[in-house]
């Protein structure tokens, strides 16, 4: 028997259209989310699991490779001029936005005005920008008023970081999220849809043009495997758990600390640690209140908490905390102890007569939390307690989420708040370095070592000046840091490629089922 | 019937406007900003504020209202701060769940608790009343959270024969064979409104079966299956419908719970979403829609009344 030509050509189609589907595994990613993420737009969202779910579709000029360290990523190279203050970026010339047009420095200089005038944390930088222009179809030019040393980290952080979008998108965005149906960036994956309360999907962008080099952290190579990434909300954290081992997910994050043993020991579930840890801070008002500009009473209430206990009660297994007094984790290049012998006293007797010693004289020290997080609500009561032990009148006050953030806006209405701050890789991003962020921590000392921080490009000296203000936040206490908190996820055993731990944000280029 | 129902439904509308005005009165009493909920934790209080006049949410409240009301009038609910997109699809995606989770609900508790009622009351005082009776007790008092939980450990993650959480839309890929997602969801929630069917069953049937009519009838030498059937049911309906009428209306709120449990995207979990996220718009719609529901489903059991008891006038 013979094949007609017609016959043979639509087979052999047939047969390289099969095997060209064999270089994907295929399929969809099912991620089970804590709930959905308020935009995906990465310039003004700062929202963890915006960001989990937006990289894998947004890219910035650089990222994070394993050691935190930045590496380009739609960056082909950068150098400094003028003594630091002028910045001349090269482009990569092969990159193609989801809508089919090549990215040019137009496009990089929109999405950078935006992000400076508009961003969460573009403001850091863009204070000391003179300029921002295209001098190439493939080069932009940041002029700076002085030096600025975190430039690059700042632009790798694409968490409320300077996403590139094109120019067509940005040119009339505000303040105001951009909308879903703009949502185009150069990632791996596209936006696919966002059903409100069902799924937000993104599908794979064949046209991408992968950075070159082995895979690093977020550097390197990235291969979409998966048709599709589909992040479902599934609020409660027993029907992540259930769905995932019921094979109707395939990774679930966020689960709490008392199920980690056993899940950890379950062949059947793989259990990913973050990297990065998260730590809770309370913060103390320095705007009004028995607390605004008297040190030695912070110093006071700093010395009344052991952090220990409220780690056990609200976290759990050891394994998921350390009691660490350095904002940044250990092995990280900004770990410092300076100032950290003061992070856990526990001693009611020595805060009680600083207290005296600082003019306290039992007035109600109003304390902000919220039961959105389990967690600040726990160590809120167990710090409440120790408090109250060293003589001081903690007035608790108790809010949902939303009320907390509007409350703390009101200086007035508040002494110490619960919040905390995700894993950061440069502590210029930590909040308690903005000046504006509620606590309104501006004494001339921070303002200096602040000055000098950020206008220093030398690593050593500013790991240096790092652990002065360290120093000086211990002394001051605009915060006090309660300790590193290890949140983990889980995953199918069917995945491969996770890696034993996320760095920020789990990622699944790289990963196949 | 027809001019009370027009009457009825005419009456409607002030009761709208005053639930309206409530309604953005409490949502706007709430403390909180959507504005800084979007921006998340990060965010200044001035960089908040900036957000906020953007989205005209600093205006005087009065005007928002009228605003908001002159929309409303013209069929539009607004558009959702959070989704970005019109009030009433972000309400349509929630309806559809919500909608087949009653039904099915319903179904439930017709199919468990209208026959387990009529034998416990004609077998009043037996074993099989008693075994009925506790039962109805023990669903009536298990938390939905822990049975919807169990449920899933025992149907999807044992037996994998149901799954654990979510809903495809049956105009998705699946169909109506996507209905197998809200089997375990509608037994969860039927559980406690069954029990409470089983009692009221029970109950409205002994007491019409101490009535004159049911004696004159069992003294003519009718079938007791005849009795029971066309003079003690249908009578004891009367009371049953009205309860009927008012669990299907309270499936849609009381699906909150069963809802986040089963990751149902019904309109249960987007109104505390909404609430928590301060999407004004959303919360606004979700509550105005369900007053509408409340009242048409209080004049649908009205005239269900006058139809099962023509002694019932309707004025």
């Amino acid at each position: 028997m013979t094949l007609n030509r017609p016959l043979k050509t639509i087979l052999a189609a047939a047969f390289a259209a099969s095997m060209a589907s064999t270089a994907y595994a295929g399929g969809t990613l099912r991620y089970a989310t804590v709930g959905e993420p308020p935009s995906l737009d990465q310039h003004v969202v700062t929202s963890d699991l915006a960001t989990t779910i937006a990289h894998h579709m947004f890219e910035g000029l650089y990222t994070f490779d394993a050691a935190n360290a930045p590496q380009p990523l739609l960056a082909e190279s950068d150098r400094l001029e003028n003594d630091g203050k002028t910045i001349v970026i090269t482009l990569r010339k092969d990159v193609t936005f989801h809508d089919g047009t090549d990215m040019t420095s137009a496009d990089v200089v929109a999405s950078l005005k935006r992000w400076g005038e508009h961003g969460s944390r573009g403001s850091l930088l863009f204070s000391n920008v003179e300029s921002v222009e295209a001098t190439g179809d493939h080069e932009v030019t940041i002029r700076l008023s002085k030096p600025f040393g975190p430039w690059k980290n700042l632009m790798a952080f694409i968490n409320g970081g300077p996403a590139i979008y094109p120019a067509s998108v940005v040119a009339d965005a505000g303040k105001a999220p951009i909308s879903p149906e703009n949502y185009i960036g150069t990632g791996p994956y596209k936006f696919g849809e966002w059903q409100a309360n069902r799924h937000v999907e993104l599908v794979r962008f064949d046209d991408y043009d992968s950075p070159s080099g082995a895979a690093d952290g977020y550097a390197g190579e990235r291969k979409a495997n998966f048709d599709a990434l589909r992040f479902i909300p599934v609020p409660d954290v027993g029907t992540r758990v259930s769905g995932l081992q019921a094979g109707d997910y395939d990774y679930a994050e966020s689960i709490p600390g008392d199920l980690f043993a056993d899940l950890d020991a379950n062949p059947q579930v793989t259990t990913i640690v973050n990297g990065g840890p998260l730590f809770g801070l309370v913060f103390m008002n320095s705007k009004d209140g028995p607390l605004k500009e008297n040190f030695a009473l912070r110093r006071a209430i700093q010395t009344a908490i052991d952090k220990v206990p409220a780690l056990q009660v609200a976290i759990g297994p050891d394994k998921l905390w350390r009691a660490n007094g350095s904002f940044l984790p250990k092995g990280n290049v900004w770990y410092t102890e300076a100032g950290a012998e003061n992070f856990s006293r526990g001693d009611a007797d020595t805060a009680r007569s600083l207290a005296k010693e600082a003019g306290y004289n039992g007035e109600p020290i109003k304390f902000m939390v919220s039961t959105n997080y389990p967690f600040h609500y726990d160590t809120a009561i167990v710090y409440t307690k120790q408090l109250a032990q060293a003589g001081f009148n903690i007035d608790l006050q108790v809010y949902d989420w939303a009320t907390l953030i509007k409350k703390r806006a009101e200086p007035d209405q508040w002494d110490l708040f619960f919040t905390h701050h995700g894993f950061v890789p440069d502590p210029i991003l930590i909040s308690v370095m903005n000046d504006n962020y509620p606590g309104w921590w501006t004494t001339p000392e921070k303002a200096a070592l602040k000055a000098k921080f950020t206008e220093s490009a030398d690593p050593a000296e500013r790991q240096k000046l790092w652990g002065e203000i360290q120093a000086l936040i211990y002394e001051q206490v605009p915060t006090m840091k309660t300790g590193d908190v290890y949140t983990y996820n889980i995953a199918s055993t069917k995945l491969t490629g996770l890696g034993e731990a996320t760095l920020i944000w789990p990622h699944f280029w790289n990963v196949d089922k | 019937m027809l001019g009370y129902a027009t009457r009825r439904l005419l009456a409607l509308i002030p009761t709208l406007l005053a639930a309206s005005l409530l309604v953005f009165l409490f949502v706007h009493l709430i403390p909180g900003d959507p504005a800084a909920v979007l921006l998340g934790d990060t965010a200044t209080p001035e960089e908040v504020e900036a957000l906020t006049r953007e989205m005209g949410l600093n205006a005087p409240l009065y005007l928002q209202y009228l605003y908001w009301l002159g929309n409303v009038l013209q069929g539009d609910l607004g558009t959702s701060i959070f989704f970005g997109a019109p009030v009433l699809s972000v309400i349509a995606d929630g309806a559809e769940t919500s909608i087949l989770l009653a039904v099915m609900t319903m179904v439930w508790i017709v199919i468990l608790g209208v026959p387990i009622g009529v034998v416990s009351a004609t077998r009043h005082g037996t074993w099989v009343d008693q075994v009925a009776s506790g039962g109805a007790m023990l669903f009536a008092s298990v938390p939905t959270f822990w049975l919807g939980l169990y449920l899933i450990l025992i149907f999807s993650v044992s037996l994998g024969w149901l799954p654990s959480s979510g809903y495809p839309s049956i105009s998705d890929d699946g169909g109506l064979a996507n209905l197998r997602y809200l089997l375990l969801p509608s037994f969860t929630l039927a559980a406690p409104n069954a029990a409470l069917i089983i009692r009221l069953v029970r109950a409205s049937m002994l007491d019409v079966q101490r009535e004159d009519h049911v004696r004159t009838a069992r003294a003519k030498g009718l079938a007791p299956w005849k009795v029971a059937t066309k003079h003690v049911f249908r009578n004891a309906l009367i009371a049953v419908a009205a309860a009927f009428g008012f669990t299907f209306a309270a499936l849609v709120s009381e699906a909150v719970v069963t809802e986040t449990v089963f990751s149902l995207p019904g309109i249960g979990r987007l109104v505390v979403q909404s609430i928590l996220r301060r999407d004004y718009p959303v919360i606004q719609g979700v509550i105005l829609i369900i007053v509408v529901l409340y009242m048409v489903i209080n004049l649908l059991v009205d005239l269900a009344y006058a139809w099962l008891d023509p002694r019932v006038s309707l004025k």
